[in-house]
């Protein structure tokens, strides 16, 4: 039984020690090498990386396996049964067998693929528009200043803006749909699971979409401008640019784009949280959310939290795999794999 | 040169490594300062108001300000008592809905009592004619380690002009008979507004805070969680104001809420349940004026509540390893136990503690409301202790535990969900069992 820091910690030193002979092993080579300086200079980020980063995590690996809960114990130790056999998997048995944690991954799913759907969709429509080389939007920049607005406000300003805006008995949406006469009376929507669910995707299909529009049309921007000419002359709709020759060559973005969402919208917290709590009856409830409930609302059940972020650290990771398997450029990996082969072969040939 | 860099960089992880291990076990220095934690600027505006009436208090006051908005305060606070060192909390503030945790609950360790303060407690409390409730709230089994300057017993708050149009009179010795005791008579009363138009309460939230502090128990029982009767009966208190429209249907604290307290909704409500503060620091702000006969300013009144019970409030604790005990200890008793008349709650009662005109309030020692001036022009000049200092004595702290944010919430949502039809009562409180169970690790009775 092994209890306080000792462990994390030598886990910590051992990873420094590593990492750090690893460059040694550069800086020692014989010959001019200016390797070292970026070595030197990325020094403090590995270090905070080291502390404020792989520590927790580290950290919390091991607590996910203990009986660690209460507020200010310090002493831990690891899961047992009653007749004192090692029972490390405890914790995550009791999370996966938790109704509101499973309640609270199927609704991290479904916010997110509400608003990334419509997110990714609207962005490319305007990447298209404002890269298109035939008509040139007037006031481009204007427009998208206006669409990337939403992403400076602060998250948390917006959930609470919402929260009043879908007021009830009186608020400005039930206000404007009983003049508009689409209601009789004021409409409690906080009450309705799936209009809670869809305001918390829109608001973030709403801040995000600029943001992943700015990035679509730096990707075009990178395209080289000579294939779209050439498609031109040959005669191409810029329907059939935009599929055949654009989104190909923006594969790599659109990776990136989806797999940084992803990651996002999974640690989605603040505006579910400040939108309605997590309601109406666990609607908009989201993992984070309920990792956060199971450490700070009253019972510090830091091992069961712990136990609950590794599984969904476990999921993302398991989810960008998938992502990047089928983004992969497959012409790429197997034109990579025909040059590694030939090259093995040259060796090959010199050697015998 | 590699030899070096490697030297350099051993040296720079080492120190790093060092620093932020060991950080917080530096020796303290011998200074005169005094930490406040506090989760509004109301305990430590007291506190520099102290030394500028006490120009000898020649201590620093250093103070911290985290608002309890999305729960930042608790774990805020609590890392700093678990910290400890010369940054830690010497006094620090605690509200109702968690004040219990510090002094009964998991941070309990961390409060020193009042008597080891060097505070003659049994000879003040007496003197002061302390509300008992805020005494059971701040002691534990070593003894009292918290008190409050606010008394927060709650009192029924009506609008004048609806109790003369409905009941002929606006006495609140009338009105109280009219309202209560007892809820049956409150929906008697319900029923007679309705029939004239007019709602009892705006929401249900209004009747929980008066259902959720009268209730024997509190939400754990032994480690369990427990539903006493009267709470769970809330359940049908409020199916019972929605089925029959006897209230507007608002959630607390939402837009339509307050629009209540200006009389701006199409159905007028008639009452609030709450302590003074409500009045003072909410109502009064929302009345829609600010002398008689603007919006509602000076239409209200206050009477006995049809049920006792207590409504919030800021209980003031000591860190038991403060470095500046005799200072720590005088401000504790000037603000929650020196009933005089430079004592604080003289000055919070009269509104003077900042110069004359400001915002009155009942205070926790009776003594200092009976030779208080409550008057008030927002109830229409009459005196709101009349109300306050039984109310005091109505309110029971025993039913308070540390999860009741988080379970008041979770049965306030279910009962929700049961009031607007979308479950049956059974399953509504299956499920409030099951999420407290989930997220508390709480199990049912």
């Amino acid at each position: 039984m092994r209890s306080g820091r000792t462990l994390p910690l030598l886990i910590f030193i051992f990873f420094a020690i590593a990492i750090l002979s690893e460059g040694w092993n550069i800086v020692r080579k014989k010959s001019v090498s200016y390797a070292k300086y970026g070595y030197i200079f990325s020094i403090p980020f590995v270090v905070a990386f080291l502390v404020f980063s792989l520590y927790p995590i580290v950290y919390t690996l091991v607590i996910g396996f203990t009986d660690l809960r209460g507020l200010g114990v310090k002493e831990y130790h690891f899961l047992r049964t009653a007749e004192g056999n090692l029972d490390l998997f405890g914790n995550f048995r009791t999370v996966l067998n938790n109704k509101t944690f499973t309640t609270s991954l199927k609704n991290t799913i479904i916010l997110w693929t509400a608003n990334f759907i419509p997110q990714i969709s609207m962005a490319l429509l305007l990447t298209a528009w404002f890269t298109d080389r035939n008509f040139k939007v007037k006031g481009q920049g204007a427009y998208k200043i206006l669409i990337y607005m939403p992403n400076i406000i602060t998250a948390a300003t917006i959930a609470i803006l919402f929260n009043s805006l879908f007021g009830y008995p009186k608020g400005p949406v039930n206000d404007l749909l009983m003049k508009l006469k689409c209601i009789d009376g004021p409409r409690n929507f906080s009450l309705q699971r799936w209009t809670a669910r869809g305001v918390v995707s829109f608001i973030q299909f709403w801040m995000w979409y600029g943001n992943t529009m700015i990035v679509l049309i730096a990707g075009v921007l990178g395209i080289n401008p000579s294939l779209f000419e050439a498609a031109e002359i040959d005669g191409a709709t810029p329907t059939q640019i935009f599929f055949r020759i654009t989104l190909p060559l923006l594969r790599t973005i659109l990776l990136y784009v989806l797999v940084t969402s992803m990651i996002g919208g999974l640690q989605m917290f603040d505006i579910p949280k400040l939108f309605l709590n997590g309601g109406p009856d666990q609607a908009t409830i989201t993992s984070s959310m309920f990792i956060h409930e199971q450490a700070f609302s009253g019972s510090y059940l830091y091992n069961r939290a712990s136990a609950a972020s590794i599984i969904v650290f476990g999921i993302i990771i398991v989810l960008s795999i998938i992502l990047f398997q089928i983004l992969k450029d497959k012409d790429e990996v197997a034109r990579r794999k025909y040059l590694r082969a030939q090259r093995k072969a040259a060796r090959r040939r010199v050697n015998s | 040169m590699a030899k070096r860099v490697r030297t350099i960089t051993l040296v720079l992880l080492v120190a790093i490594l060092g620093v932020s291990l060991f950080a917080g076990g530096q020796a303290e220095a011998a200074k005169k300062v005094i930490n406040v934690w506090s989760f509004t600027d109301e305990v430590p505006k007291m506190i520099e108001r102290y030394k500028e009436l006490h120009p000898e208090f020649d201590y620093e006051i250093k103070t911290t300000i985290i608002a309890t908005t999305d729960g930042a305060y608790q774990p805020a606070l609590d890392q700093a008592l678990i910290g400890g060192g010369a940054d830690a909390p010497d006094i620090y503030a605690a509200e109702a809905a968690f004040v219990l945790k510090y002094t009964q609950g998991d941070a309990k360790q961390y409060a020193a009592t009042y008597k080891d303060l060097g505070i003659d407690v049994d000879r003040l409390l007496k003197e002061a004619d302390i509300a008992q409730y805020t005494v059971d709230i701040g002691s534990n089994e070593r003894g009292l380690v918290a008190l409050g300057y606010q008394a927060t017993g709650g009192a029924f708050i009506y609008r004048r002009s609806i109790a003369k149009d409905v009941w002929e009179t606006d006495d609140p010795q009338v009105i109280k008979t009219k309202i209560g005791p007892g809820l049956d008579k409150f929906f008697e009363a319900a029923e007679a507004l309705k029939r004239k138009g007019y709602a009892i309460v705006s929401g249900d939230g209004d009747l929980w805070h008066a259902v959720e502090n009268s209730s024997d128990k509190g939400w754990v029982v032994d480690g369990k969680l427990y539903l006493d009767p009267k709470r769970e009966a809330f359940i049908d208190h409020s199916k019972r104001l929605m089925d029959n429209g006897y209230h507007n249907d608002t959630q607390d604290w939402t837009d339509a809420w307050f629009a209540d307290m200006k009389g701006a909704n199409p159905k007028q409500a008639f009452g609030f349940f709450g302590p003074a503060w409500l009045i003072n620091y909410v109502m009064a702000g929302n009345s829609g004026g600010t002398k008689i006969g603007e919006g509602t300013y000076g239409d209200w009144a206050v009477c006995e509540p049809p049920i006792g019970f207590f409504w919030g409030g800021t209980w003031v604790l000591a860190n038991r390893d403060t470095k500046v005990k005799d200072a720590v200890a005088e401000l504790i008793e000037w603000i929650t136990l020196d009933s005089s008349e430079t004592g604080l709650q003289y000055f919070w009662a009269n509104g003077t503690l900042f110069g004359a005109g400001g915002t009155k309030d009942s205070v926790a020692s009776g003594t200092v409301m009976s030779k208080s001036d409550g008057s008030l022009d927002f109830l229409g000049g009459q005196d709101m202790f009349e109300a306050f200092v039984p109310a005091g004595a109505f309110a029971t702290g025993k039913n308070l535990t540390q999860y009741d944010e988080t379970i008041n919430s979770t049965w306030r949502a279910q009962v929700r969900e049961y009031t607007a039809g979308n479950k049956t009562r059974a399953q509504a409180i299956a499920d409030f069992k099951r999420m407290v169970f989930e997220t508390l690790d709480l199990p049912g009775n």
